[in-house]
């Protein structure tokens, strides 16, 4: 499609334009992309003040850790072509081999894969092949900038960083699948209905979004604590301990989350025309089953764009999970925030800040796919007033 | 590679060693809630060695140490206190006296070790730690400063660092707002030998003491970082370690990272000394940390958890870990990172006096001692504010009507 | 729609949000109007804590609370009325202070302190998060259409990232002589200390803010850029209108209650700011109103939580988001109408 003369743009708007855009690219990567910087060097390069020291690293180059120009090129390549396959094949893929209603699950094994493949090629693949290849390279093959994933082996090997991150996966999935589960019928029903009660509710929900978590979440400690006691009148020895549980903390989040979930799925909803479940309504159907077999099939791209917001929340929450887990069932975020607290040692907060490039790693990859589904579901009507 | 394949193997082998280690084979679930730092992970691994035991490492366990052992049963067995957090718990009736315990297991205590509360033991300690002065001892000695014994001649030091110029801040400083910052005016204040709080629970900061002590954070900020106010112990021992400061008052536990080759660009150079001495005793106050036992919790589980503390705090434990802490236990060789904390104690400081009422204070000090600090307001109006602040927690929790 | 049949469809989210935000809500307005305290009692205690080497003794009178006969504190909760609201406004000494127009000493009351902050960060960051969104929006919008996906891609990362760890990142740039400390201090060739003084501090936490909330901003208007009638802007270019003026008169309008739906957020997120305040360890400086009730939650050195000042401070809160949000409920409410007549 030819773009009208009158909407070219002239050159020097063009010019200001890219200027623009390329301005905020770098402001908006730049402090995680300093982070991930930061990570990959010993202590004493990582908090020096001299930027040139933090990218090159010289001391960690000194102690015999870092990249040559042949593994930069190699490496950076092989992230392109990675990056390329994630935006342009993945999303065909999945739609043409994961049957209709399970595209939801389709994704999730798509980003996997790509999460697998990343960590096989660069942490497995890699290191023996590069050292072999370095050797015979010569200049090209000698270190010139400073590189270790020391820190992220003694974050996830010694640390046991993956009992939070498979905490983390559990909790994120609970909040998901039930907030949208009850998001989206509970949306359903406040577009398809007129009653005041309706709008109410929403106002209700409105102001419930706007509390202060921490006042929500001190009220649940004592009550969470004590929950065997409360409860074993009612549930005799079975009665469970809230605290702790993930469930317990997936319930509190999905209940936090709902105000959000059901405002955004009810524009969504009022967006499609009401005449196609008033249709299968006259033919007989009840408003479950117009639901299930009418809206449904269409509701996905407002759906993913719900959950996306959702999974953001449950992934990132700190005020809730550090307060009402216990350490066996803590997730990745309060669990940094512990390293951070403790009395630390340089070393120590250089791994801390591995194990923070960690986490944003899987939101990386997750925004790396679903980039388009976000646009495409905003588009198509959940935030339209 | 190689090096990751070789931890995981020994990861995999680690466990059947271990278990050797410990004494016994513990039957029973036991849970542990504590703070986070170094001395504390040692002290749950070794723990963890007799089996069936979990550790929670958590700065912030204050937030939910009184709820959790409450609940009936307890969440957890072991608790881990110093003498600020015990008093909670103390007050809600949820320690459980360990004499018939210790009389059985505990052979290897010293007295030193038993926390006592009218005759009961109530605790059992582990470490002790007090701030006191570390000093560089090559910038003094080329500019021909003894060593300050108080906070007088350490100002007169500073002056004279500040004219020679040689590091970018003579003084630094926990000063960071809340606990630190609080902590540093009580140091203050107890060193001229006076009490914050009078026996009819009313406060006594707005006095000449306090004034005084204001006066010399004042003029001690002159020659400190003027981000003191978010300096927290972390932060001091970097600038330390990167040779930014000259002196300050730090935690014993940190002393050791003075000579971190790795960290370090000032090995060695790092002297440790008694805090300086205010008119009565030392500016600072001795702290402990230790280990108590639930009493919403059985017989049979408080035997197991005791037995699990007896084999994390020996002599093993203590001399694999030296220089975590100032360990009191048997077999602790103090080397020269206790000096400062040795002298501290020997110059006679006085333990840090937690109470219900004096969390209430230390609390309004910690958020109201900024806005002097800032040059918000003066003296006489932020003693006077903390002290009505204090007024409306104590009033509000009941102390006084 | 029958209503057993909306209560059906909407019956278990309403319950979860029963559950856990309007029972403990309204648990918290009745705790706002009483106190729960212990009962205390002075005691003779000797106690024996341990030294360097040699343990010490002291027995002095100690105030403990008297235990009942279950072994547990006995407590005592009494009405006490507007209270601890009071405790919080301290009415008298504002009234006073703003009768003198007298700005430092309302400053010095913690609660109006706080007010003033999280008004100013709350007002100053929506036009900024709305102007930069919206730029970025228009900007991306007459990109190629081939590198808008990566362009998209790049400018997300902001708001997807963990607040804790954004805020922490931001704060490693400029804390003591972080690199863009000392890059500043370079270029203007003066001695900076960005964590020294509450402006630069409030200036890091809008930034922070604003780098974080604009994504949002913008991938929400990008989208209903995606909306735009073609027709519209064709017809207003024959008309003669310039860029600017379509951009005025033809988009601006189509993407209004976009821009109503992000203010909303926005506003409701922004009020309640508190990672800023922890992330840039800035209580010294500014502290916010979630934050301080915050502070009145956490127990003490001793274990003491001020539990009624606490609630009486979130409802203070809440009523206050509740004001700012009024002109928005107000159109939600009109346009509800217009839709069920």
């Amino acid at each position: 499609m030819s773009v009208p003369k009158a909407l070219q743009m002239p050159i020097g708007l063009k010019v200001t334009t890219v200027g623009f855009v390329t301005c905020w690219c770098v402001i908006a990567a730049f402090p995680i992309f300093w982070i991930a910087v930061m990570s990959f060097k010993e202590p004493l390069d990582s908090f020096a003040s001299n930027p040139l020291s933090v990218i090159f690293g010289p001391s960690t180059r000194e102690s015999g850790k870092g990249l040559s120009v042949f593994d930069i090129i190699i490496g950076l390549s092989i992230i392109y072509f990675i990056y390329r396959f994630a935006i342009y094949h993945l999303p065909k893929w999945v739609r043409k081999y994961s049957p209709f209603n399970l595209i939801v699950i389709g994704w999730l094994l798509g980003a996997i894969f790509v999460a697998l493949v990343v960590v096989l090629v660069f942490g497995v693949l890699f290191p023996p092949i590069l050292a072999f290849v370095n050797g015979l390279t010569g200049f090209l093959g000698t270190p010139i900038i400073g590189f270790t994933t020391e820190h992220y082996l003694a974050v996830w090997a010694e640390n046991e960083f993956y009992r939070n991150f498979i905490n983390s996966i559990i909790v994120t999935l609970g909040v998901v699948t039930i907030s949208l589960s009850i998001g989206t019928l509970a949306g359903y029903g406040l577009a398809r209905s007129g009653f005041d009660i309706a709008f109410w509710i929403l106002i209700g929900a409105l102001i419930f979004r706007a509390l202060p978590h921490s006042v929500l979440v001190s009220g649940y400690l004592p009550v969470f604590v004590n929950s065997a006691e409360y409860l074993r009148p009612i549930l005799g020895e079975q009665a469970p301990t809230f605290y702790g549980q993930p469930l317990a903390v997936i319930m509190v989040l999905v209940a936090i989350n709902q105000p959000f979930t059901i405002w955004m799925l009810r524009s969504f909803f009022q967006n499609i025309p009401k005449e196609l479940d008033e249709s299968a309504r006259v033919d007989g159907c009840t408003h479950f089953q117009a639901f299930r077999w009418i809206i449904m099939p269409i509701m996905w791209p407002g759906v993913i764009t719900t959950g996306l917001f959702s999974f953001l929340l449950a992934y990132n929450d700190f005020l809730v999970t550090s307060l009402l887990l216990d350490a066996q069932n803590q997730t990745m975020v309060p669990a940094i925030a512990g390293y951070f607290n403790r009395e630390t040692t340089t070393t120590d907060q250089v791994e801390a800040v591995a194990a923070a490039v960690s986490i944003t790693a899987p939101l990386f990859l997750l925004v790396m796919v679903f980039q388009r589904q976000i646009v495409s579901g905003l588009t198509a009507g959940a935030v339209k007033g | 590679m190689k090096k990751f394949c070789t931890a995981v193997v020994a990861a995999l082998l680690l466990p059947g060693s271990l278990w050797a280690a410990c004494a016994f084979d513990n039957q029973v679930e036991i849970k542990s809630l504590s703070a986070g730092f170094q001395a504390w992970k040692s002290v749950t691994d070794a723990m963890a060695e007799c089996g069936n035991f979990q550790a929670e490492l958590d700065q912030e366990f204050r937030d939910k140490q009184v709820e959790a052992f409450a609940a009936n049963p307890s969440l957890y067995h072991i608790g881990g206190v110093s003498n600020s957090t015990l008093v909670p718990l103390v007050n809600n009736n949820l320690v459980r006296p360990l004499d018939d315990l210790v009389a059985q297991h505990g052979g290897q205590l010293s007295e030193n070790q038993l926390i006592r509360q009218n005759g009961q033991v109530v605790a059992i300690a582990m470490m002790v730690n007090a701030q006191h002065l570390m000093y560089r001892q090559d910038i003094l000695d080329d500019l021909g400063i003894a060593e300050p014994a108080n906070y007088e001649e350490v100002l007169a030091a500073a002056a004279k660092i500040d004219d020679a110029g040689v590091v970018d801040y003579p003084l630094g400083a926990t000063w960071k707002t809340g606990f630190n910052i609080a902590l540093d005016f009580v140091n203050l204040f107890l060193g001229e030998g006076q009490s914050l709080i009078n026996d009819d629970l009313s406060p006594s900061i707005n006095n000449e003491t306090g004034m005084y002590v204001l006066e010399t954070m004042g003029r001690l900020k002159e020659y400190m970082d003027p981000e003191i106010l978010v300096s927290d112990s972390t932060y001091v021992q970097q600038q330390f370690q990167q040779g930014k400061i000259a002196m300050a008052n730090l935690w014993a536990s940190r002393a050791a990272a003075m000579d971190d080759e790795a960290e370090s660009q000032v090995v060695g150079l790092v002297t440790m000394a008694s805090a300086p001495m205010g008119s009565a005793r030392p500016a600072s106050t001795l702290w402990w940390d230790g280990t108590v036992i639930a009493s919403n919790i059985t017989d049979e589980e408080a035997e197991a958890a005791f037995r699990l503390i007896m084999e994390g705090m020996d002599t093993e434990m203590v001399q694999a870990n030296n220089d975590d802490a100032i360990w009191i236990i048997d077999g602790f060789a103090p080397g020269k990172s206790a000096e400062g904390a040795f002298a501290t104690a020997a110059n006679g400081a006085a333990p840090y006096p937690a109470s219900t009422e004096f969390g209430i204070i230390f609390n309004a000090l910690g958020n109201g001692l900024a806005a002097y600090i800032t040059g918000e307001k003066d003296a006489a109006t932020t003693l006077a504010d903390i002290e009505n602040e204090y007024l409306v927690g104590a009033k509000e929790a009941g102390l006084i009507q | 729609m029958k209503f057993r049949v909306f209560a059906a469809f909407a019956g278990p989210s309403l319950l979860l949000m029963l559950i856990f935000i309007a029972i403990p809500l309204v648990n918290v307005f009745l705790q706002s109007f009483h106190n729960t305290q212990s009962i205390f009692e002075t005691v003779e205690i000797e106690t024996c804590t341990p030294g360097f080497g040699t343990q010490t003794c002291i027995t002095e009178s100690e105030t403990r609370p008297v235990l009942g006969e279950d072994g547990k504190a006995l407590e005592k909760t009494i009405f006490v009325g507007w209270e601890s609201y009071r405790n919080i406004l301290r009415p008298d000494q504002a009234w006073e202070a703003i009768k003198q127009l007298n700005w430092s000493g309302l400053m010095a009351i913690d609660f109006w302190k706080a007010l003033r902050f999280t008004l100013t960060f709350t007002l100053i960051s929506l036009p900024l998060v709305i102007g930069l969104g919206l730029v970025i929006a228009v900007a991306v919008n007459s990109l190629a259409k081939s590198i808008r996906g990566q362009v998209i891609f790049v400018s997300l990362l902001p708001f997807i990232i963990t607040p804790v760890i954004g805020a922490l990142s931001i704060r490693w740039l400029f804390i003591g002589d972080g690199i863009l400390t000392a890059m500043l201090e370079w270029w203007l060739q003066m001695d900076i200390a960005m964590f020294a003084q509450a402006w630069t501090i409030e200036l890091m936490m809008l930034f922070y803010r604003v780098w974080h909330v604009a994504p949002f901003a913008f991938v929400v208007f990008y989208a209903g850029l995606q909306t735009v009638n073609n027709d519209t802007l064709e017809s207003a270019i024959i008309d003669g209108a310039s860029r600017f003026e379509r951009l005025r008169y033809v988009v601006i309008p189509h993407l209004m209650p976009l821009i109503i739906f992000v203010s909303l957020i926005h506003l409701m997120d922004s009020y309640r700011v508190f990672e800023e305040i922890v992330g840039f360890s800035s209580q010294a400086h500014v502290i916010s109103l979630q934050w301080l009730t915050y502070d009145f939650l956490v127990p003490d050195e001793s274990g003491n939580r001020s539990i009624s000042r606490a609630s009486a401070s979130s409802m203070l809160t809440m009523i206050g988001i509740v004001i700012i949000l009024i002109p928005l409920l107000r159109k939600t409410w009109k346009d509800h109408r217009a839709r069920v007549l």
